[in-house]
C-alpha cells in the first residue's frame, strides 16, 4: 500500500480516533500523541491491511489500547477531579464551541466524565460516534451483554444526575 | 415527528432498545425542535453529544503526521538492510565456531595426549625415579612384614584345629 492509499483510506478517521482518545486520556496533547501513533503503527503493518475486514474499528481498537496504556503508565485516571476534567475540556474547545457550551452542558461533560471507564467508553462510541452494538463488541473487545449493560448503566446514571441537578440545584 | 413518539423513542433510547436509526431521529428533533420542559435533560444530552461529535483535530495535523510516515517509510528500508547484514556476519561467525569446535573434538579423540617429560636434567629425572621406587620398595617391605604376622596367626590356627579334630572324632 502506497502512502496515497494510505492517506485516503486511514486519515479520514482521525477525528474519531482522537475524540476517543481524549474521552479516555482527557488531554487534548496526549489524544493527538496517540492518534499519531496510531497512524505510524498502521502504517508500519500495511502490509497486514488488506486482511482486516473493519479497518475503522481496528484503528479504534488500537486507539483504546494505546491509550489505556498511557493511562496504566502514568498511573492516572482523567477523572481524579471534576475541576481538572472541566479544565482540560476547555483547553480543547474553540470559541464557537464555548459559545455554545452552556451551563447545563458543562454538568453533562462533567457526569460522563465521572462515569467509569467502560461505561465512558461504550455510551462515547454508541451516542457521539454512532457505531452498531457489533462494531462496539469488535473495538472493546467484550461481549454483546457487556455492550448493552455498560449502555444502559451509563444511560441511567447520567439521567439520574441530570434529573437531581436540573430539579434541585444540586 | 410530534412529542409523544419522541417520550416513547425516548424511553426506549432509556431502556438501550432503540436501533441506531431511531437514535438518530432523537438527535435530529433535539438539534431542531422544540423542545417541551419535560425533556429538557434528555435535551441537554443531546446537544452536548452535538457538540461533542464536532471536535476535531487541527488541519495540519495531516501534514505533520505524513512527513513523519514519509521519514519512517525510508527508514524502515535502510535499517532492514542492515539487520539483513548484521545476520549474514552473525550466522558466518556461528558456522566457523561451530566448524572449529567439532574439528577439535574429532582431533581430540584420534591423537590421545602422551606423557610429557617433567625434567630436563637425566641425573635429576633418574635420582627422583629412584627416589619413587624405594619409596615404593619400603612400602612393599612393610607390607610384606605385617603379611607375615598374620601368616604366623593362620599357621596357629591351623595346628589348633588339627589337634582338636582327633579329639572330636574320639568323641
Amino acid at each position: 500500500m502506497n502512502l496515497e492509499t494510505f492517506q485516503n483510506r486511514v486519515f479520514p478517521v482521525k477525528n474519531k480516533l482522537f475524540r476517543f482518545a481524549f474521552r479516555l486520556l482527557g488531554s487534548h496533547e496526549e489524544a493527538k500523541d496517540v492518534v499519531q501513533e496510531v497512524f505510524i503503527k498502521v502504517w508500519n503493518g500495511r502490509e497486514q491491511l488488506e486482511e482486516i475486514q473493519n479497518m475503522e474499528a481496528w484503528c479504534m481498537r488500537i486507539t483504546k489500547n494505546l491509550s489505556l496504556d498511557r493511562l496504566r503508565q502514568q498511573q492516572r485516571r482523567p477523572t481524579d477531579s471534576i475541576e481538572k476534567g472541566l479544565h482540560v475540556q476547555n483547553e480543547t474547545q474553540s470559541p464557537h464551541d464555548t459559545a455554545e457550551m452552556t451551563e447545563s452542558m458543562k454538568h453533562v461533560g462533567e457526569l460522563m466524565a465521572l462515569l467509569p471507564e467502560r461505561q465512558r467508553q461504550v455510551m462515547h462510541l454508541r451516542d457521539i460516534e454512532g457505531y452498531s452494538y457489533n462494531e462496539i463488541v469488535e473495538i472493546l473487545e467484550i461481549d454483546m451483554s457487556q455492550v448493552k449493560v455498560n449502555l444502559f448503566r451509563a444511560r441511567n446514571a447520567v439521567r439520574e444526575r441530570l434529573q437531581k441537578i436540573n430539579a434541585y440545584g444540586l | 415527528m410530534d412529542s409523544n413518539n419522541i417520550e416513547q423513542l425516548l424511553e426506549k433510547y432509556w431502556n438501550c432498545e432503540t436501533s441506531l436509526e431511531e437514535e438518530q431521529q432523537l438527535h435530529i428533533f433535539f438539534r431542531d425542535g422544540s423542545i417541551p420542559d419535560s425533556m429538557k435533560d434528555a435535551a441537554e444530552l443531546f446537544r452536548f453529544f452535538e457538540i461533542e461529535k464536532n471536535k476535531s483535530l487541527k488541519e495540519n495535523f495531516e501534514t505533520t503526521v505524513t512527513k513523519e510516515l514519509r521519514q519512517r517509510q525510508g527508514g524502515k528500508i535502510i535499517s532492514m538492510v542492515s539487520f539483513a547484514n548484521i545476520a549474514r556476519i552473525a550466522a558466518g561467525i556461528l558456522v566457523v565456531v561451530v566448524a572449529t569446535y567439532f574439528v577439535r573434538q574429532e582431533v581430540r579423540k584420534a591423537y590421545p595426549q602422551e606423557a610429557q617429560d617433567t625434567y630436563t636434567d637425566p641425573q635429576m629425572a633418574f635420582e627422583e625415579t629412584k627416589k619413587a621406587l624405594l619409596m615404593i620398595s619400603n612400602s612393599f617391605g612393610k607390607a610384606k612384614k605385617e603379611a607375615g604376622k598374620m601368616k604366623m596367626f593362620n599357621d596357629a590356627e591351623k595346628k589348633i584345629q588339627t589337634k582338636q579334630s582327633p579329639e572330636k572324632a574320639r568323641i
